[in-house]
């Protein structure tokens, strides 16, 4: 059990740099996602914690000592692979024991330990088997118990469950989350899967071009999102936006669209100046026409996602898009409104791209 | 035509021409060596199995049977263990690529010498008086040394040559495959606390079982046909210290004895011992690598 601190962390390939002065804390227990669409540098920065990768400037500390230099066995950190990494030739409980072996830890000690995290993760029937011969769940799940047996300071995973089908990713995410509250491990998860993010993290770090975009709770990144490229990469369907000009009565106006801002949460925001207001699908309801603050528009499609619909409309000539579970009454080419709750609106300076919102 | 008849039409040349290349030379074997031929006379009797119980209390045949075994044992373990050594060190301490390339362009070039003329270069180096290795052992106070004169190293002096060739190219082979092998296990191994050695001792070499099997095996065929390295070396001497089987079968069939009839048995026997030793060992082998 440990915490996480990296200063100053730089790392370039040769003149191209990846990661720029990355500072991050990472408290004793926490479950942190590094979030960012790939490239971002959110895998080279996990590869640095672990050892992996060398780091070109900074410090790397974990539970008090700094790491920076230490080769990756002597760090305490276990890693879970995308690839599962396992070792081909090895039995499931070879490769589930190997790193206790190299510690030269007594055969009688590991038998147990061995037990143990086989019952965890309902491996007990499979520990005589070649990774060959097991599905990918399976696989991941000896993945992590190579890396649970070793009781590490700190867990890694690296996308560990891209290369599963959806229904498996979503049991698989549920274990992981369950063992972290079992265990409680700090632990350093990487993907670039939003949805995934939001649902296992204590914190996220949203990442883009070797920067931290934005770090706090699955809440605080969803409601109030730093940046305009925050509120794009988080949430499913994406975000509307939406290039308005500000007029009196903090009322933002974009053709024949006019949206009222809350005067608290944008007290900053002047007559006559640009902004990008940002408008949640999830956030908007349909109402009867003539709604003061409603957005009037065509159905242009209708896209059926179970429980709800996503309704995409053309709304003086922007497309916009609402859902709503009574979608199924909607076709194409019908008039819709729709109402957003004025506290719900975000805008964006349309330069810098940073939130308006003042706390 | 059917695409099966085409197959079977295109293929009728080519095994038509090994078959009689073969067969014919086989069977031209087992015929002369029924018989007491020999190149001094013209005349022959038909002798049955006679040459083969005599190859049987034949002492000489039965050390040229010992020398072969060793020479494949000590060129193919020799081979390997320099490949191994050499293409994991190279993996782990020169990891620039411009570097690397050189280094395996270097070690292709002893395999592209013709044998005779790394025979040739060797027996030079050897040599007591001119030598360049005897010049060395000098400087630290050793011999000379008869390499190629002396029967207790006669046999390894000429298999450091078969090796110094085949491991040099297996060195390039393996480093190549252990370019090929996916990182993520050997960076899983480095989290598990592995030492370099038993990261290759445990992960990359038994990653590459199979093609570590095919490897031994190409050379062991390859050193069944190493009769011109010791031939130009050694001619089998001293005395019969490195007379392999090949090189006994010619000495009697053709350079001294003219006994073509019992060196065609000697043959054939050689052919059925090695036939047999190998399908057992590919079995083996393949059964191994699964």
């Amino acid at each position: 059990m440990a915490n996480i601190s990296c200063t100053d962390i730089v790392k370039s390939y040769g003149a191209h740099p990846v990661i720029e002065g990355m500072n991050l804390d990472i408290p004793d227990h926490e479950f942190v996602v590094f979030l960012g669409p790939s490239g971002c540098g959110k895998s080279t920065m996990l590869r640095m914690i672990a050892g992996l990768e060398e780091v070109t400037g900074g410090r790397i500390v974990i539970g008090g000592t700094d790491v920076t230099t230490l080769p990756p066995g002597e760090r305490g950190v276990a890693m879970v692979f995308q690839s599962y990494a396992l070792y081909p030739h090895m039995s499931v409980a070879d490769n589930i024991t190997f790193g206790l072996r190299r510690q030269g830890i007594a055969r009688a000690e590991i038998a147990p330990r061995l037990a143990h995290v086989a019952q965890m993760l309902g491996l007990e029937p499979y520990l005589d088997r070649k990774p060959k011969n097991l599905s990918g769940g399976q696989q991941q799940r000896v993945a992590m118990a190579r890396a649970m047996i070793k009781t590490p300071k700190v867990f890694l995973f690296d996308e560990p469950l891209s290369n599963l089908d959806a229904k498996l990713r979503e049991k698989l995410r549920t274990e992981i989350r369950k063992m972290h509250l079992q265990l409680k491990t700090t632990t350093i998860f990487v993907t670039h899967d939003q949805l995934e993010a939001m649902t296992i993290a204590d914190r996220i770090v949203l990442m883009r071009d070797g920067r931290i975009e934005q770090m706090g709770s699955p809440d605080e990144i969803f409601e109030r999102p730093a940046t305009r490229f925050v509120a794009d990469f988080i949430g499913t369907p994406a975000m509307n936006f939406l290039h308005a000009t500000m007029q009196d009565g903090h009322v933002a106006r974009a053709g024949n669209i006019a949206l009222r801002l809350s005067p608290t949460d944008f007290p900053r925001l002047r007559p006559g100046q640009n902004v990008e207001l940002g408008l949640r699908p999830a956030r908007m309801k349909l109402c009867p026409e003539g709604t003061p603050g409603a957005l009037t528009g065509t159905v242009v499609l209708v896209e059926n996602m179970g429980a709800e619909g996503q309704v995409i409309t053309d709304v003086d000539g922007h497309e916009m898009s609402f859902t709503t579970p009574a979608f199924r009454g909607l076709a194409i080419g019908d008039r819709v409104s729709f109402a957003i709750d004025p506290g719900h609106v975000h805008a964006f300076d349309p330069q810098s791209g940073h939130s308006l919102r003042e706390e | 035509m059917t695409r099966k008849r085409f197959v079977t039409l295109s293929l009728v040349p080519a095994i038509g021409l090994l078959a009689t290349l073969a067969l014919v030379s086989v069977a031209g074997a087992v015929w002369f060596s029924l018989m007491n031929r020999t190149l001094r006379s013209a005349d022959y009797d038909f002798v049955g199995a006679y040459n083969f119980l005599r190859l049987l209390r034949d002492r000489r045949f039965m050390n040229a049977l010992e020398i072969s075994a060793l020479w494949e044992i000590i060129t193919v373990l020799g081979t390997l263990a320099l490949a191994v050594l050499l293409a994991v060190m190279i993996f782990e301490t020169v990891k620039k690529p411009l570097w690397r390339n050189l280094l395996c362009f270097a070690f292709l070039v002893p395999v592209l010498l013709p044998r005779v003329a790394a025979a040739f270069i060797w027996r030079f180096l050897y040599s007591p008086s001119l030598g360049v290795i005897n010049y060395l052992c000098g400087l630290v106070g050793i011999g000379p040394v008869e390499f190629l004169a002396d029967p207790s190293l006669a046999l390894i002096s000429v298999a450091v040559v078969d090796i110094w060739q085949w491991g040099l190219f297996f060195t390039v082979i393996l480093l190549k495959l252990l370019e090929t092998l996916p990182r993520d296990p050997i960076e899983a191994a480095l989290l598990d606390r592995a030492r370099t050695w038993e990261i290759h001792a445990y992960v990359t070499l038994p990653m590459l079982k199979g093609p570590l099997i095919s490897l031994a095996l190409v050379k062991a065929v390859e050193s069944l046909r190493s009769f011109d390295l010791i031939f130009v070396m050694t001619g089998g001497g001293p005395g019969t210290a490195t007379e392999t089987l090949d090189l006994y079968a010619y000495q009697m069939g053709i350079n001294m004895g003219g006994r073509i009839s019992y060196a065609s048995a000697m043959s054939i026997l050689l052919l059925i011992v090695t036939t047999v030793a190998f399908t057992i060992i590919w079995k083996a082998g393949k059964k191994w690598a699964s």
